[in-house]
């Protein structure tokens, strides 16, 4: 008897392999030429919607959306291949992030086919940007306990509420905003919640700085002050948007982006430890043992969502492990740093904005107290 | 979308069903049949002959020497499940080394109970395992230069008994120089191999312990109630449980991806160092959260010689350190990232070499 929590670990076959090279040798080029600065948590933070239309034209977004929507048709495995070449480097991605992440896929389980012709298309272009329009000042864990709320209208919904931490929305074209469409019935909470796609350009809606603990801007406040969404950009159906949320989600969770945002520290600390400007310490070969499993776990899960497998529990260890891990790698990193040591300009700049980045990577997307408690109940315990 | 994948874009690396469903119930029947732990751990000469009629004692050993000629898959499944039933036999040493080491040196193999050691200059070799029950032991010498493998007679050797951690026969055997100076020449390579396949083959041993800990934990948390309820409803309990699934599944990861590699290549694959010092590496460390977890959940129960916990923590504990310490595998890991560099290290990561410098 063995642990079927996690799926079966795969090798990566040599058409895969092969587009990594490709990618590979394109980011290459544009660090040659120096048409970006390689940095850490790039996928929330570096905005770039040049870079990201060329990526849509090399054909590296919207890859699993089918040629009828402008996409690619191809795997999650492929575009796992890309995404990870992408981060490793540090490209600024944040532009096209959420919307080849998480909102292509959505759009396709639940969107209308106008919907499906209006969204993806753009997103495979990299003109596309969107946002995440879920928690709230009083809902972060508890989602289903949101106060944005949309009435019912002629010919579609009022909306009027208030969404915050809500990245790159000052940068985005548009987000799903979850709202409550009927009132909370306490003994089914999950229920009466629907998901409304929001042009952010749309009257009534503001969009208000927050500035992160480095003094950077990144998320933001979203105020709904009765936005008016018609019909036709209702997502799925009314009162099921806990559901789609949750399915939303299971994409966020289980990528490299979970294990990578701290990846150009790790790879700089090798190359600092070898020229003897970091102390030889045996913890750096530890954190790249860790990366280096993280990646062909990561690689397990996306095959498993490939099959249609349910990988929930799975997603949630990878992000559970991989945050922490990510989050390590900057405090590992400082440790063997003295203070008033700046002489090492790369290293300094990433180590920096690794530590600040830090307190985000084991909260956004779910917290790992709230996955530690999806690992629990797929282990039966709740 | 099709529920088949490519097979160009990704291969599974699983063992062979029938094999592992196999093995499974065997041990599964040891496990619920064999007698209560106690302070000690000794070979139990039935189940090795029960093994040995399955043809299990020799599985990956090839065919034309005596063995199943099975894959490393299939290896460390058996290595994994035996280690999950706390069973105690030889596998590794007699089926996974010796076996190797004599059909490398072109000796003969009875298929007698044999261990395996690398005995030092002055002839003397630590911690030889089951030591005390082989009929030969098998020797990996360095002879200046050269490296020998020779099959020596328990008869010819000194054996003073000792136990590991886990109280297993963990013998010192002095041997006489002569035996094994008289060994069979070998290659370099399987000097440096015997390292790496007792390193891989001690990792999948011990990712079998960890499974089984965790299961051991799961059920227990979710059978003890305290202030009215199973223990395992309560969050702190759940972070420990959680923790230790989330170790054991990084463990699992790198193990079988080092496994595969050396199935896919035969044991040619350059990156095995690294994939192996990975798979070291993550196991030696889930260990330390899994082991400290485990008895952290179980309660007072769970230091006791009547319970299951020990019978799989301390071989865990006192397999982790063999064919190289945690700290002498991070140490290499180390080496292998600094010598890649910022350039190299994801090459490094995805294929277990650096490649040419850009
Ligand atoms: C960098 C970053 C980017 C983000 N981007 C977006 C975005 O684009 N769009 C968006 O909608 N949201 C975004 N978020 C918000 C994110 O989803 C929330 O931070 C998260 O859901 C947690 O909510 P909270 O911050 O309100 O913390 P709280 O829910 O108040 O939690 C605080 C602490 O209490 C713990 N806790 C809460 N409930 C429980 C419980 N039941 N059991 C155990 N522990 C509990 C949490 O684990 C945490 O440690 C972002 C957050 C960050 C940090």
């Amino acid at each position: 008897m063995t642990l079927t929590l996690m799926p079966p670990v795969v090798s990566e076959g040599p058409a895969l392999t092969e587009l990594r090279l490709q990618v590979r040798a394109f980011l290459d080029e544009q660090i040659a030429d120096g048409r970006f600065v390689s940095h850490v948590d790039t996928w929330l933070t570096r905005w770039d919607r040049d870079f990201t239309r060329e990526l849509g034209r090399r054909g590296w977004l919207g890859m699993t959306i089918p040629p009828e929507y402008g996409g690619h048709g191809r795997t999650f495995l492929e575009r796992f291949v890309v995404t990870e070449e992408l981060l490793v480097v540090g490209a600024p991605v944040a532009a096209q992030w959420i919307a080849d992440r998480q909102i292509g896929p959505s759009l396709l389980r639940y969107g209308t086919q106008e919907q499906k012709q209006a969204y993806l298309p753009g997103i495979a272009r990299g003109e596309v940007v969107f946002g995440i329009g879920m928690s709230e000042p009083d809902s972060g864990s508890d989602l289903a306990s949101v106060r944005t709320r949309g009435e019912r209208v002629e010919g579609g919904w009022r909306v009027t509420g208030t969404k915050v931490w809500t990245s790159g929305a000052h940068e985005a074209d548009a987000f799903f905003a979850l709202a409550r469409t009927a009132p909370l019935d306490p003994a089914h909470r999950h229920e009466g919640l629907s998901q409304f796609i929001v042009d952010l350009h749309a009257p009534g809606i503001e969009i208000r700085p927050i500035i992160s603990m480095g003094g950077d801007h990144h998320f933001n406040e979203v105020h709904l002050g009765g936005v008016f969404i018609p019909d036709d950009r209702v997502l799925g159906e009314v009162g099921e948007g806990w559901r789609q949320v949750t399915s939303e989600l299971g994409y966020e969770r289980s990528g490299p982006e979970r294990f990578l945002s701290t990846y150009q520290l790790l790879a700089e600390a090798a190359s600092a430890m070898g020229e003897g400007r970091l102390p030889q310490d045996v913890g750096l070969g530890r954190q790249v043992a860790r990366v280096a499993a993280l990646h062909q776990l990561s690689f397990a899960v996306s095959t498993a969502l490939e099959a249609h497998a349910d990988a929930d529990t799975a997603a949630a260890v990878v992000k559970v492990l991989g945050t922490s891990t990510e989050g390590d790698i900057a405090d590992y990193v400082d440790m063997l740093t003295a203070t008033g040591w700046v002489e090492d300009e790369d290293l300094y700049r990433l180590l920096h904005a690794a530590i600040i980045q830090r307190p985000g990577f084991t909260l956004r997307g779910g917290t790992n107290e709230i996955l530690r408690g999806v690992i629990a109940r797929g282990l039966g315990l709740r | 979308m099709s529920a088949r994948l490519d097979p160009r874009l990704a291969a599974s690396t699983a063992a062979d069903a029938d094999l592992v469903a196999m093995l499974t119930e065997l041990f599964e029947d040891y496990r619920t049949e064999r007698p209560a732990p106690r302070e000690v751990v000794d070979l139990d000469p039935d189940l090795w002959q029960q093994l040995d009629q399955l043809g299990l004692t020799r599985l990956t050993a090839p065919e034309s020497s005596g063995g199943s000629g099975a894959s490393w898959f299939d290896g460390a499944a058996l290595l994994g499940l035996a280690a999950a039933a706390g069973a105690p036999a030889p596998l590794l040493e007699h089926g996974f080394l010796a076996a190797w080491l004599l059909d490398e040196a072109g000796l003969p193999n009875d298929g007698a109970l044999r261990t395996v050691c690398r005995p030092d200059p002055a002839g003397t070799a630590l911690n030889v395992t089951y030591g005390r029950d082989a009929s030969g032991v098998v020797t990996l010498f360095e002879d200046g230069e050269q490296w020998r493998v020779a099959d020596v007679p328990a008869g010819r050797a000194t054996i003073r008994q000792g136990r590991n951690l886990a109280g297993e026969p963990c013998d010192t055997v002095e041997f006489d120089l002569d035996d094994l100076s008289a060994g069979a020449l070998v290659t370099s390579e399987v000097g440096e191999q015997f390292h790496l396949r007792g390193a891989l083959a001690r990792s999948a041993q011990v990712c079998g312990g960890l499974e089984r800990i965790v299961q051991v934990v799961v059920a227990h948390v979710r059978e003890r109630e305290q202030f009215g309820r199973p223990i395992g409803r309560f969050q702190a309990v759940q972070r420990l449980v959680a923790d230790i699934a989330a170790e054991a599944s990084l463990a699992r990861a790198a193990t079988d991806t080092a496994v595969a590699r050396a199935a896919a290549s035969d044991w040619a694959d350059p990156g095995l160092l690294f994939a192996v010092g990975v798979a070291k590496s993550c196991t030696g460390h889930a260990a330390s959260v899994v082991v400290r977890n485990a008895h952290q959940a179980l309660g007072a129960i769970g230091t006791t010689l009547e319970h299951e916990l020990h019978v799989l923590t301390k071989p865990v504990l006192a397999r982790r350190s063999e064919f190289g310490s945690i700290h002498e595998w991070d140490e290499t890991l180390t080496r292998l990232a600094t010598s890649a560099g910022h350039e190299r290290l994801w090459s490094l990561i995805t294929t277990g070499r650096a490649g040419p410098h850009h």
